[in-house]
């Protein structure tokens, strides 16, 4: 199985040199996305590492390849840090499976 | 006959539900579990990322990002992917494991082009790497027991609410119209009774 990363220029080159094999440098969503939907029909590939920007612009294509697939979509945050998002999807997961908010300490240092 | 299979199946029904109840709090409290990781990691995973990007734009104002990009262009792929399967409670989740190929002691790049800084930000990233992996390997499960819960969170609700009920209005109904049914048949016994008996005293009469 293969590790595929879709992220902009620079964290591309990042795990480039960190040897993943396959690396897809997009600068638009559209771009992404057609990436995204050429990927998933491979059967070759476990996991797919997105960055947490041009993630929430798939947020539909997402969804549905969670249904369809066993295939991991984990998304990262890229350069400029984490951002705050209005709807995490995991924690919109777990809002609906628990039918309660859970919050957690952060980590200590 | 067909109240006697009803009962049953209330029993049956009743006995499943109690199971499937249990199914779900266990698997809650293994997601509250896998969750609590989930958060951990994923603070790992955005601290080490962090010090894996100061390295990169480092390296990049060092050397250049033209020569950055070429010697990213040269390494070769270093890492494969095993995926796994896990049991949590009849729950598949993945199972990730990395590979890493050994020959890559091998010199990529020269040493005259490039800065120790370089070395770094490729062990920066590769343990960004391997965290990253982490999280993707608990977030599937994540995914894979909510979906679970709410299965089974359904399933305990229909018996409960849908399927338990029906088959208590069943029971109820049949044993209703049994009890009439006695009644009726009490009454017409009764009556024939009295009709028999003033038959046999016309009979009587008619004898006198």
């Amino acid at each position: 199985m293969e590790i595929a990363v879709i992220a902009d220029q620079d964290t591309a080159i990042g795990f480039k040199l960190a040897g993943v094999g396959l690396i897809y440098p997009v600068t638009s969503v559209e771009e992404a996305r057609r990436t995204l939907e050429r990927l998933s029909k491979r059967d070759d590939i476990g996991t797919i590492i997105i960055t947490e920007r041009i993630a929430d612009g798939l947020r539909d294509i997402i969804k549905e390849l969670y249904k369809k697939t066993s295939l991991i979509i984990v998304e990262i945050p890229d350069k400029h840090g984490p951002i705050e998002r209005e709807v995490d999807p995991i924690r919109e997961l777990i809002r609906t499976t628990l039918g309660v908010e859970i919050k957690f300490k952060k980590a200590k240092e | 006959m067909e109240l006697l299979i009803l009962r049953r199946r209330k029993i049956l029904a009743e006995k499943g539900r109690d199971l499937l109840e249990e199914k779900r709090d266990a698997l809650i409290m293994e997601f509250r579990d896998v969750l609590e990781k989930m958060y951990k990691i994923r603070e790992e995973v955005n601290e080490s990322l962090k010090e894996a990007f100061k390295e990169l734009s480092e390296v990049k104002m060092l050397i250049g990002p033209l020569i950055l990009e070429e010697i990213a262009n040269n390494i070769p792929q270093a890492l494969e992917l095993e995926v796994k399967m896990r049991n949590i409670m009849g729950v598949r989740v993945p199972l990730l494991k990395v590979k890493e190929r050994q020959d890559q002691e091998v010199m990529l790049y020269s040493f005259i082009d490039t800065s120790s800084k370089l070395d770094t930000t490729i062990k920066k990233f590769r343990e960004a790497l391997r965290a990253i992996l982490r999280l993707a390997e608990i977030e599937g499960a994540v995914r894979r027991l909510a979906e679970e819960i709410k299965k089974t969170k359904r399933r305990v609700n229909a018996l409960k609410y849908v399927i338990i009920p029906k088959i208590e209005n069943t029971i109820r109904y049949i044993e209703f119209y049994l009890e009439e049914m006695e009644r009726e048949d009490f009454f017409r016994l009764k009556r024939i009774k009295s009709l028999l008996e003033r038959k046999s005293e016309e009979r009587i009469e008619a004898a006198i």
